[in-house]
């Protein structure tokens, strides 16, 4: 047996379909006009919530910057978290704009390329995120205390205890990638945590990064 | 007031076609839940797509490209076993009760299937419009390579078969 026979086999199965395979028309209207979607136009959506509630807080931040831009110990924090959430909206906007001009008719190496590379974009962003959290929380703290209970955090708690704070975050992050790269394989019954414990560890990733290679490899052989 | 005849014209467009949608389905999805959830999300995408659909390409080649970049995307979506959206009252492309379900046809066909199963995502999707018949430059037009890239390609999975072929006799 050889390809060429198996091809006949195909070929005998396909013209069975024809009479046997029959296209729902009711439940096909419903799929094309009722509200199913596909999985990119889930996405762009939950893409622009989270740039409805980034854009407020980035003008929040640009108000306290110029309203204490002659307090570094205050405008300092607030630059730092400005920066991260103009990274965030930069890189949302670039995947809204990647996931508009995709047409999913054009060749399946093209879209594969630009749909990995979109995945990279999100991976990239999450991990950040995630990796940066710990980070922000004491700087985000003396913001927030200032902006929106008037509390100067300096004056209420010591260096040593915002120092402690940042320290800790920093110690944090090379826990939690050491946790996500040990025990992400065992969150099977939590798909969501498994998830980001992959985000974190790089491991989604490297998987994106090594379907771009292969895509590459599958054009020039 | 146009939207009725274009949905008229996509759907008799689909019926003409919808054996791949099947035959692509059935290629990347083993489990009949999957393979629903992957018909509804390529019929979806077809039909947001159909506006920018350019009559100069036939509708055969747009529709396998746009059924392979879904199911490409589908099989590797890690979060696939979590979704679906079809209600469970049917599905979009039905098989008559008494025809045979995907490789139950015959030994040879549950074996090409076995094999198929086998390639990983772009093999696949290269050998699948290889057994529907069509030519080294349409492949080439669907997957956005070369010619020559198809034949060699093609040439390699079927020595690859044979030499399977040959250990499992």
């Amino acid at each position: 047996m050889n390809l060429e026979d198996l091809k006949q086999r195909w070929e005998d199965q396909d013209r069975k379909l024809d009479a046997t395979l029959k296209l729902n028309r009711q439940l096909l209207q419903m799929a094309t006009l009722g509200k199913a979607e596909t999985a990119l136009r889930r996405l762009a959506f939950l893409l622009g919530i989270e740039l409805l509630l980034d854009l407020p807080i980035a003008l929040w931040l640009g108000s306290f910057i110029v309203d204490h831009r002659h307090e570094i110990r205050f405008l300092l924090p607030a630059v730092v978290l400005h920066l991260f959430v103009i990274g965030l909206i930069v890189t949302i906007v670039r995947q809204l704009a990647a996931i508009g001009s995709l047409d999913y008719g054009a060749p399946v190496l093209e879209i594969q390329r630009r749909l990995e590379s979109l995945r990279i974009e999100r991976l990239r962003a999450t991990k950040w995120t995630l990796l940066l959290s710990p980070l922000l929380w004491t700087p985000l703290v003396i913001v927030a205390f200032e902006s929106l209970l008037g509390v100067d955090v300096y004056a209420r708690f010591d260096m040593s205890w915002l120092l402690g704070n940042l320290l800790f975050g920093a110690a944090l992050i090379p826990l939690a990638v050491w946790i996500s790269r040990r025990y992400a394989a065992r969150m099977e019954r939590s798909p969501f945590v498994q998830r980001l414990m992959r985000d974190l560890a790089g491991y989604n990733l490297n998987a994106a990064a090594g379907f771009v290679d292969r895509l590459a490899r599958f054009a020039e052989e | 007031m146009a939207t009725i005849p274009r949905q008229e014209r996509f759907l008799s467009l689909l019926d003409e076609h919808r054996k791949i949608l099947y035959k692509v389905a059935s290629s990347y999805c083993r489990n009949e839940a999957d393979r629903q959830d992957l018909v509804q999300e390529i019929v979806v995408q077809l039909w947001r797509s159909f506006g920018r659909y350019d009559e100069r390409l036939r509708f055969s080649t747009w529709t396998y490209r746009i059924a392979l970049n879904v199911a490409i995307s589908f099989y590797r979506s890690e979060t696939r076993r979590t979704r679906h959206t079809v209600p469970a009252e049917g599905s979009i492309l039905e098989v008559a009760a008494d025809a045979p379900a995907p490789g139950e046809a015959d030994d040879s066909l549950e074996l090409l299937h076995g094999f198929i199963a086998q390639l990983d995502e772009l093999d696949r999707a290269l050998i699948l419009l290889y057994l529907d018949g069509n030519r080294y430059d349409t492949i080439a037009e669907i997957l956005g390579i070369s010619e020559t890239n198809v034949g060699t390609k093609i040439s390699r999975i079927k020595q690859r078969l044979r030499r399977d072929f040959s250990r499992t006799n």
